[in-house]
């Protein structure tokens, strides 16, 4: 007697009622299937969502109707499910997409995140704190399209018979810059001359280099590679990418494991 | 929910341990150095929707405040609708300006799970309609704003009492964040929200920004329009929060060009006389005045302008009719709705009851609801998500958005920014910018504007114009007075957008009051490109610029206009007896208009009257003379 301890028989047994019912009705249905329980929780629901609307308790023939139009609303819901009425349906789709999504983002991103985290944040993405180099320049505008020989004119300069004042044009922008980063001159002169004092040795007036005012001739006459910071001193900055790189890793690790379980072919994609 | 523990279990830490969100790396204005004047122009929008407005999220945004925040500083993000957007060049300050009506409201209403509006018959079709499609979202949306326009939403559909738990947190929790993601000295995040009254469909919206931290604006909640429409109660919410607090708060008015003569009606709301106290506190409270931005341009209209060639600029859709288009807008009513108009108002006033309610300086901002601050023709992201750059309808689609007449897609601009000469990027020096009017309005190019008006500036002073400017004269936002009869003087210098076009002229614009009382105004062309070639005819107009645009292209050169253009100017019409203002207006030369970038990129055929040339600008703040024996 021993065995009708061991719970897989229990299980086995079970089973075996189960299919004895269905054999006898012979309705193939499953009874847990035909169960409805309002339960106190979805009572005080119901009238919590009547007092919104009108600011008072529901009467209890009131909440008997509520109570009716939840037990009709669910057994509509479950024979349209039987019926297969959720697929296809592009407005429940939609709908059971955005809710899932909604149940994914609720798991928050620590908002405390420990100094060691952030650190290694920081030697993660160095290029995102890592300063751009510091210029100390000087820079003669030409105009926007330049009259004189450029050769002759650098010539002239770097050997010092011509002077920067002699060929300037006027506008007011400074003629010399020191310790300037590349978002400071940027500002000023625009990306294209930004990037064309990458393309120009130091120490001698080189150029033309094109800004969107013009041309300009530049001598870097020093350069000093940005240097990475310590975490001090831009801890909020990295605390906020931290945080905006984990909501962004958070959402995408969780569809990522819904993913991870379907087979997916396309055909037809331009 | 997280966060609010940790701000309790802090806040309880605090007395003993010094347990601060703020830890100091973060850093406060009071360590960034000011310079001895402003030295830079710093860029910003002072007019941003994100997720957080009941329209914008009804419009399919879906970024949120810190989305907002990072491609403000540069970064690049995707946006709602997909394509991936970045700004040219990083802004340097933002206020994030959500509606404080019903705050939140069409994000919490989606979110909801359905069950628990099924007692709504009202929510629960707008809850499923946002949910079907972004047509019914968008429906949703112009019944929303149909309804808070005609007064037909249901009663206590946005009852404050009931959402205010949602709004305190939401309202906390946003700014915290902008309390992160301010860097003094590297980007400014004010804090701020959208005040939009708007009776019978007329604009009355203000955009209100504060110059202070979330320890200060947490106290208070946004001040909602549903319960109060009326712009004296918004004032009088401002002056509690500054008594109680200690801060400061300043209102921004925009959109006056669709208030259907309202913004600056000659009466209060009510109809009663302005008197004494409210031309002081409107004074006061709304130093600046947004006078261009996506929803067309406000500073003035062919109507009140007729000898202004350039008065017509962004006013084609948004002159027949009010915000919501419910009610047609008779030229007459045009001389409350553009700015100018009001400037020469605010004279009249001055000269009748010695002071002046409508004396503002001028900036630009974009009023954009996609929650990326864009205003270059090139990169336009639409004033809603339903309009993103990757919708090739949008330049031709009608906007019926709360409204059953016509306004086009291409009949929104691509504009603006608010320009502010400030001492450093921080809230306290840009805040403070803003209140004494040391700002200008752009379009959307970043040309750097001085603009000085002294009794003694000479012809030479434009060598040294900044240093001059400051130490014999006033900045724009000033004011002369007196001078001994002597004719103000002016120093003005624009310096083109190095990454935009270059620049066709400088015009001072003059509103004065004449000796019969009054108002009157002038345009002077006083500095252009290419003298030798171009002259100023009999009839005061100066010969065109030219036109370099390739509509095939999307392209223009920069062949024609003045990379810069350096000048001083003495007024040679002046009467030391009459009150009068002066700004500046500077045009670059024709570019393209965005739906040209649009017909470019999608094969479209533009119809005729679609404008696809313009001269974008800047507006100075002006400069007022007062004679001596009156004040201003």
């Amino acid at each position: 007697m021993k065995l009708l301890k061991e719970p897989l028989v229990h299980f086995l047994g079970g089973a075996l009622l189960v299919f004895a019912f269905f054999w006898a009705t012979g309705t193939g249905r499953d009874p847990a299937d035909y169960e409805i329980t309002i339960r106190e929780t979805d009572v005080a629901r119901l009238k919590a969502g009547w007092v919104q609307n009108f600011r008072r308790a529901p009467t209890p023939g009131e909440l008997d109707s509520l109570i009716d139009q939840e037990i009709k609303e669910e057994i509509y819901y479950r024979e349209a499910l039987r019926l297969g009425l959720d697929r296809n349906d592009p407005l429940i789709r939609r709908r059971l997409f955005t809710k899932m999504r909604f149940l994914d983002n609720q798991e928050g991103v620590d908002d405390n995140p420990s100094d060691a985290l952030l650190q290694k944040w920081l030697d993660d993405n160095p290029e995102k704190y890592t300063q751009s180099p510091f210029y100390d320049l000087e820079q003669i505008y030409l105009g926007q399209s330049a009259q004189q020989s450029i050769a002759a004119t650098l010539d002239g300069l770097n050997q010092g018979t011509v002077k920067p004042d002699a060929v300037r044009k006027p506008i007011s922008l400074p003629t010399e810059l020191k310790q300037a980063d590349a978002s400071e001159i940027a500002r000023q002169f625009g990306e294209k001359f930004v990037a064309g004092l990458n393309t120009i040795a130091v120490g001698e007036w080189q150029g033309p280099v094109q800004s969107g005012f013009g041309q300009h001739l530049v001598k870097i006459t020093a350069k000093t590679a940005g240097k990475s910071p310590a975490l001090d001193d831009v801890r909020q900055a990295v605390a906020n990418d931290w945080r905006a790189a984990q909501t962004t890793r958070l959402e995408e690790a969780a569809f990522d494991k819904y993913r991870a379980q379907y087979d997916i072919k396309v055909t037809g994609r331009e | 929910m997280r966060k609010a523990l940790l701000l309790a279990a802090c806040s309880a830490a605090l007395t003993i341990s010094g347990c601060s969100k703020d830890d100091g790396s973060s850093g406060s204005d009071a360590e960034v150095t000011n310079t001895e004047y402003p030295e830079q122009v710093f860029w910003g929008d002072t007019h941003l929707h994100t997720d957080n407005s009941i329209d914008a999220f009804g419009f399919g945004t879906r970024l949120d405040t810190e989305a907002a925040l990072r491609f403000a500083k540069g970064e690049e993000v995707t946006a709602s609708k997909g394509a991936k957007a970045k700004l040219s060049r990083p802004l340097d300050f933002l206020v994030i300006a959500d509606h404080s009506d019903a705050v939140g409201a069409t994000k919490a209403l989606y979110e909801a799970p359905r069950i628990a509006l099924l007692g709504n018959e009202f929510l629960l079709r707008w809850h499923d309609m946002m949910h079907e499609s972004d047509e019914g979202s968008l429906r949703v949306t112009a019944e929303l704003i149909d309804g808070a326009a005609n007064g037909t939403l249901p009663e206590g559909l946005f009852d404050p009492e009931e959402s205010a738990d949602r709004i305190k947190s939401l309202w906390t929790e946003h700014g915290e964040t902008l309390d992160e993601y301010n860097e003094p000295g590297k980007f400014t995040a004010f804090h701020g929200f959208e005040y939009t009254p708007m009776p019978g469909g007329d604009n009355l919206h203000r955009v209100v920004m504060f110059r202070d931290g979330s320890d200060k604006t947490s106290t208070i909640l946004p001040f909602a329009s549903f319960d109060a429409g009326d712009p004296e109660q918004l004032w009088a919410y401002m002056g509690a929060y500054e008594r109680d607090t200690g801060g400061k708060v300043l209102a921004i008015p925009h959109n006056s060009n669709v208030s259907n003569g309202r913004m600056f009606a000659m009466n209060k709301l009510d109809g009663s006389p302005i008197d004494e106290a409210y031309i002081k506190t409107r004074a006061l409270r709304e130093p600046i005045v947004e006078v261009t931005q996506i929803k067309g341009d406000s500073e003035s209209h062919p109507f009140l302008s007729p000898n202004d060639e350039f008065a017509n600029y962004g006013d084609a859709g948004w002159d027949k009719c009010n915000l919501s288009c419910s009610k047609d807008m008779p030229p007459e009513s045009y001389g409350g709705s553009y700015t100018r108009e009001a400037l020469k108002r605010g004279l009249e006033f001055t000269l009748k009851m010695g002071a002046n309610p409508f004396k503002f300086g001028m900036i630009g901002s974009t009023d954009s609801h996609t929650s990326l601050a864009t205003a270059d023709e090139n990169n336009f992201f639409g004033k809603h998500s339903g309009n993103e750059i990757n919708n090739k309808d949008r330049a031709l689609a009608p906007q019926n958005l709360g409204t059953r007449k016509g306004r086009f897609g291409w009949h929104y601009l691509s504009s603006g920014y608010a320009a502010v000469w400030a001492t450093s990027n921080t809230r306290e020096a840009i805040f403070d910018a803003m209140m004494r009017r040391e700002v200008y309005a752009t379009t959307g190019p970043r040309m750097q504007v001085r603009f000085f008006g002294g009794f003694d500036f000479a012809e030479a002073d434009t060598d040294d114009l900044v240093k001059t400017g400051y130490a014999k004269g006033v900045p724009m936002g000033g004011d002369l007075t007196g001078g001994g009869g002597k004719a103000p003087t002016f120093l003005v210098s624009a310096l083109m957008d190095p990454e935009s076009a270059n620049l066709d002229r400088i015009q001072v614009i003059k509103g004065w009051i004449d000796g019969n009382g009054k108002s009157q105004e002038k345009i002077y062309n006083i500095s252009w490109s290419s003298p030798d070639s171009r002259k100023v005819g009999a009839d005061g107009k100066l010969t065109a610029v030219g036109n370099t645009v390739d509509l095939t292209q999307a392209t223009w050169e920069n062949n024609i206009g003045a990379p810069e253009l350096v000048t001083w100017w003495q007024d040679p019409d002046f009467d030391a007896g009459q009150n009068a203002f002066y700004y500046v207006r500077i045009l670059e030369i024709p570019t393209p208009t965005w739906p040209v970038y649009d017909a470019l990129k999608f094969g479209l055929t533009l119809p005729d009257d679609v404008i696809t040339i313009q001269q974008e600008r800047a507006y100075s703040s002006p400069i007022w003379y007062t004679p001596a024996a009156a004040t201003s």
